[in-house]
């Protein structure tokens, strides 16, 4: 919405700033904090597993790409399948986003607090607190922040972008000349290929985030063609900087190596062969800042995606109509930031790392494949509707898109099921007790339409 | 807020992508309704609707923008009887308010049909006369056939300026609503001070006479 006032950000993304949202959203803890967790799992396999998960994710961008293009709303994927399905099923799919960004700010405020802590190590300091500690106290830290400001992101966060790929950048440029691909034999866990698929389910978070461009397009120039453009230039680039970074990171530390690392594999790895540096001293040090500074900036990304997604779910009278407020004072959908954050810090208090990875990525599955189904539905519904974007090779590309979003779903862990389904059933309570109090079941009230027996013949001076 | 509207606008020339810039402005929701291919590309780099690429007056075409699930639609094509037309269908496949654009005279019999006409012409006018005359008096709106909302500038120089409602013998068919800061619904104290304005609901036998009162 644009209205005049000195507070809205008036700020215009290009397609570099666009394409920089996605990409800062997406590498994050994903690379830094999973990789150790998927060689744990798949063995030197994990780069094939990051491989195919930017296949299976390009199926389903491209399905955003499309609908983004055809449908002017904020609110990213949530927005796309109001637009298309009935009332129950955008909810499933608000509900479900919702918890994604929650959950995946809860993981990365945890790769954060680990990184951050290894952080101190490589300078000799002690920091006091446990992981934990760090982990609440960057989402409060962040979350205060966006709930007072609107600041614009624009150049700032290409900027912060740019500086993250570089750090990986100069990663994968010392290692390269150190890789032995003997560390690649035997490629698979255990020499069974099956292992890839549970590694997958686990990374695929790692992928997730470009939809985030879906919620600022009313600030991107010509959005009809940017957007689509930037959402499938920040996967392309995201996939090749992670198959360079897993490349390297396994053929110099090795799959032993990584996996024993944990969340701090990619510092560990560089500690091996990066030069120092002057100012951060070792490679490993710069490193390790580039995963605190990355996890840092996906926080961020998430917490504003959280909070629009249950804004314009509030808006739509599909959560209370509270959450789809803004605050009289400070312009940012205050409420709807405070309820995220709580989510989160349970989330970081009382989930194990590994479950929280699975859980966010299990749910963004989820999510993907019902903007698959969207598309699909739409073609049907609107075929006259104007598509500056098309998908290639309907429909075998969102079909596609579905079975191997839901394959990998179902390589997740029961436990991690489990708690999905918890987290639906108390959404389904949510969704029933808010349309009782509307007193009318599974649709949305709209406001009364005002009788009008007399014809109206109206001037507007509007402008 | 009020809760975000769902609006159909049939008709992507001047009027009607001007009229779904400021539904999209408001936080509505707004699906354009455009036969020519190259029009409806222009108002897809606006990116304020999504497009439905078609003859809104066809039924296969009108159902595609979900009438069922709108709170309004507005057919603003450059043909009253199309208008017509797409309001009539469109009544049919869902509960919505309908407004139409009309470029003549109102056939009499639309308000038995149609919940808003809007008058290209009419309004055209109301605003030229704004600008010519200008200063003290603007129109604000047509609430029914006859009667106009006017905000009015008392004249330094008027009859009545100065006076109280209870000493002003204002002629039948006008009422002083409101002065325009809204402060005050007009009543009997209420004094016509020069220089302040109000809100005058008139019928147009009288507007003369009125304006004769507050403006001189």
């Amino acid at each position: 919405m644009s209205h005049a006032g000195d507070r809205s950000p008036a700020a215009t993304l290009t397609l570099l700033d666009a394409t920089m949202v996605g990409i800062g959203a997406m590498i994050g803890a994903g690379i830094f904090v999973l990789t150790g967790l998927a060689v744990e799992t798949a063995g030197p396999a994990a780069i094939l597993v990051f491989a195919l998960n930017g296949g299976v994710t390009t199926f389903t961008a491209l399905s955003y790409a499309e609908l983004a293009s055809a449908i002017p709303r904020n609110g990213g994927g949530y927005a796309y399948v109001r637009e298309v399905f009935s009332a129950p099923i955008a909810f499933v799919m608000g509900w479900t986003r919702w918890f994604t960004y929650m959950i995946a700010g809860a993981l990365y405020a945890l790769g954060f607090a680990s990184n951050f802590i290894e952080f101190g190590h490589i300078f000799g300091v002690d920091l006091p607190g446990n992981v934990l500690f760090w982990a609440a106290t960057v989402v409060v830290v962040f979350v205060t922040l966006n709930a007072v400001s609107t600041a614009a992101s624009g150049s700032a966060e290409t900027l912060i972008t740019l500086v993250k790929i570089l750090i990986l950048v100069v990663f994968v440029a010392f290692g390269l000349q150190f890789v032995d691909v003997g560390e690649f034999s035997p490629f698979f866990q255990r020499g069974n290929p099956i292992t890839v698929l549970p590694a997958m389910g686990l990374t695929f978070i790692a992928f997730q985030g470009y939809d985030l461009i879906a919620t600022v397009t009313e600030e991107v120039e010509d959005p009809e063609k940017n957007i689509p453009r930037a959402i499938l230039l920040s996967v392309a680039t995201t996939v090749v900087v992670y198959l360079f970074v897993v490349f390297v990171a396994l053929g110099t530390l090795g799959a032993e190596g990584l996996a024993g690392a944990g969340e701090t594999a990619i510092a560990e790895a560089a500690e091996g062969f990066m030069p120092s540096f002057p100012l951060l001293g070792s490679g490993a040090a710069l490193i390790a800042f580039g995963a605190v500074f990355s996890t840092i900036s996906a926080l961020n990304a998430v917490i504003i995606g959280s909070s629009r997604v249950a804004f314009a779910m509030g808006r739509e009278a599909q959560l209370p109509a509270r959450l789809g407020r803004l605050h009289h004072r400070f312009g940012t959908p205050l409420v709807a930031i405070a309820a995220s954050a709580v989510v989160m810090l349970v989330a970081v208090a009382v989930v194990p790392i590994r479950l929280v990875g699975n859980l966010a990525s299990l749910f963004s599955l989820l999510g993907f494949v019902i903007v698959n189904l969207s598309v699909v539905r739409l073609r049907r519904q609107q075929p006259d509707l104007r598509r500056p974007f098309e998908v290639p090779f309907y429909p075998a590309t969102p079909v596609l898109g579905i079975v191997l979003n839901l394959l990998l779903g179902a390589f997740i862990s029961f436990q991690t099921w489990a708690l999905a389904v918890g987290w639906l059933v108390v959404g389904a309570v949510v969704y029933l007790l808010l349309s009782r109090r509307r007193g009318e079941p599974g649709v949305p009230t709209r406001e009364p339409e005002p009788e009008i027996s007399e014809p109206e013949v109206t001037v507007s001076t509007e402008d | 807020m009020p809760e975000s509207l769902r609006v159909i606008v049939a008709g992507g020339g001047t009027v009607g992508l001007r009229t779904a810039e400021l539904l999209h402005d408001r936080g509505h929701d707004v699906v354009l309704i455009e036969r020519d291919p190259d029009q409806s590309e222009r108002v897809a780099a606006e990116y304020v609707a999504s497009i439905i690429e078609g003859d809104a007056a066809r039924p296969a075409v009108l159902r595609q923008a979900q009438p069922d699930r709108c709170d309004a639609i507005a057919a603003l094509t450059d043909s009253e009887s199309t208008n017509f037309a797409i309001c009539m269908a469109a009544q049919r496949m869902g509960e919505l308010h309908t407004v139409m654009r009309i470029d003549g005279d109102p056939d009499e019999l639309y308000p038995q049909y149609v919940d808003g006409i809007v008058s290209t012409a009419s309004l055209t006018a109301r605003v030229a006369v704004n600008e010519v005359v200008g200063g003290g008096v603007r129109s604000i709106e047509e609430v029914g056939g006859k009667v106009e909302i006017l905000d009015v500038e008392i004249a330094e120089d008027a009859p009545a300026a100065g006076k109280t409602l209870a000493e002003v013998r204002l002629p039948r068919g006008s009422l002083i609503i409101v002065d325009a800061e809204g402060e005050r619904i007009g009543g009997p104290e209420t004094e016509l001070t020069p220089g302040e304005r109000f809100l005058v609901a008139v019928e147009g036998a009288v507007t003369d006479e009125v304006m004769n009162l507050l403006r001189g």
